[in-house]
């Protein structure tokens, strides 16, 4: 799976990065980067929490 | 066709409104959404629905997000009350100013507001939480970040609380706060760059209006929704703060021991006291939900606070507890309408739960009271009638 941001939409409220620290990570000007976008295995399901978590939907996973 | 289950609750009794979480349980109980007769309106009641309902604008539009049309017309226009695509460029220009990356250069000064508050009022021995804390900060912030102060301060907490009311159905709280909440919209509409101080946030939004950055005669809008939607609410959870740490001393000690509790606890607090009670939907087409139809057209109300409380979501969830961290909660909406503020919102309640860990060993309340509101649940008095410093 893909880990997709809808950048517009993103406001760098960082919820994501605390659940999925190793995945993404908000950069020294607040813009969230997506360190390792294709997921698989156990970085599948902290995808899906830090996809969950995100307060204005900005985030999603897309299949194959 | 299945039409949801009806129940004869009126969700603006006054008793439902101060304390609604036995009605929440029992409307919860009967089913993810319930039609109430006597509100015309579709309730939606469990975690789940609630969250799939805030996640998908093209079934659930905002623009008739209040429960008179009066305010609905005169919300007509900004992000609150619109949908996606147009939604997406008024939000963008609402948000630019409160992103926490825009944000974090107030952090130090709002932490040491906070602390020098805090400190004061621990070493006082006793105080009345509502108006030396709850209202007095979100106040002082508000206004430093718009950058206004005079008549307009002294208005402030008033026109805050009109601004919420007004978006309930036309009962006379409704009524009697519409001449208020006109107060705000009248100096919205006329300030000027010029009544704002130089360095603020609020001057910035006119500053942009200059550039053509955002459209001309959009400034005053923003600052009315900044106001608007920041005061009351922030306000709510403060007084939420005071009031739970002093009924749960032992979830105050756990946030002593453990700093690193501070955004737990208040993601907690959200959970446990939703400062909202109800927000507007309205549905575009018929629309199944939980095995029923909800007919195009219908007005839907959110509790969030029922959802928050939904025990097929969260274990326990009557329970208080700073340890359980429920980033996922709904009090700030969620979605492309999720709260804009909450940036700001948690660096206010952060640094006041902070400052509250580290000055205060204990405190004891009594006379918590609240007077009920149709759309904000906070707290009209609440007495700290023995604080221990630390």
């Amino acid at each position: 799976m893909r880990i997709e941001l809808d950048r517009p939409r993103c406001e760098g409220h960082g919820l994501c990065e605390e659940a999925a620290p190793k995945l993404m990570h908000l950069d020294d000007d607040g813009e969230l980067v997506i360190d390792t976008p294709e997921v698989d295995g156990a970085d599948l399901d902290t995808a899906k929490a830090a996809v969950r978590v995100c307060p204005v939907a900005a985030l999603r996973l897309a299949g194959q | 066709m299945t039409a949801p289950t009806e129940s004869a609750i009126d969700i603006w009794d006054d008793g439902v409104l101060v304390d609604p979480y036995p009605t929440y349980a029992a409307l919860r109980e009967q089913a993810g959404v319930v039609y109430l007769p006597k509100n015309d309106l579709y309730v939606l009641t469990r975690y789940d629905i609630i969250r799939d309902a805030l996640g998908d604008p093209a079934t659930f539009s905002s623009t008739a997000l209040g429960f008179n049309p009066m305010v609905n017309e005169a919300l007509q226009g900004t992000s609150l009350a619109s949908d996606p695509p147009l939604h997406t460029q008024l939000r963008a220009t609402l948000s630019e100013n409160l992103t926490p990356r825009a944000l974090r250069g107030l952090k130090v000064t709002i932490d040491e507001k906070a602390d020098k508050l805090v400190a004061e009022l621990a070493a006082s021995g006793s105080f009345e939480a509502v108006d030396s804390l709850a209202r007095a900060f979100p106040l002082e912030i508000v206004a430093d970040l718009i950058g206004f102060s005079g008549h307009v301060k002294d208005n402030m907490l008033r026109w805050g609380q009109a601004a919420m009311q007004v978006i309930g159905p036309m009962n006379q709280r409704t009524q009697e706060s519409f001449p208020i909440a006109g107060e705000l919209y009248g100096w919205c509409s006329t300030v000027t760059a010029d009544d704002l101080a130089p360095g603020s946030i609020g001057r910035g939004i006119f500053d942009a209006e200059t550039r053509g950055d955002i459209p001309e005669g959009t400034a005053g809008h923003i600052i009315h929704q900044y106001l608007g939607a920041g005061v009351d609410t922030t306000i709510a959870s403060i007084g939420n703060i005071v009031a739970l740490f002093g009924r749960h001393p032992e979830q105050l000690e756990l946030v002593r021991e453990n700093p690193d509790l501070v955004p737990a606890a208040f993601a907690e607090v959200l959970r446990y006291w939703a400062p909202i009670h109800i927000w507007g939907r309205t549905a575009t087409r018929d629309v199944e939900i939980d095995g029923v139809t909800v007919p195009a057209g219908a007005q839907l109300g959110i509790l969030f606070g029922a959802g928050n409380r939904d025990p097929r979501h969260y274990e326990n969830p009557d329970v208080f507890d700073v340890t359980r961290n429920p980033v996922d909660h709904l009090s700030f909406g969620y979605g492309p309408h999720g709260c804009a503020g909450q940036g700001l919102a948690k660096l206010e309640a952060h640094a006041i739960i902070d400052a509250l860990a580290r000055r205060v060993r204990s405190m004891a309340i009594a006379d918590e009271v609240r007077e009920p509101s149709n759309i904000t649940r906070s707290h009209e008095q609440l007495q700290v009638v023995k604080v221990v410093a630390a």
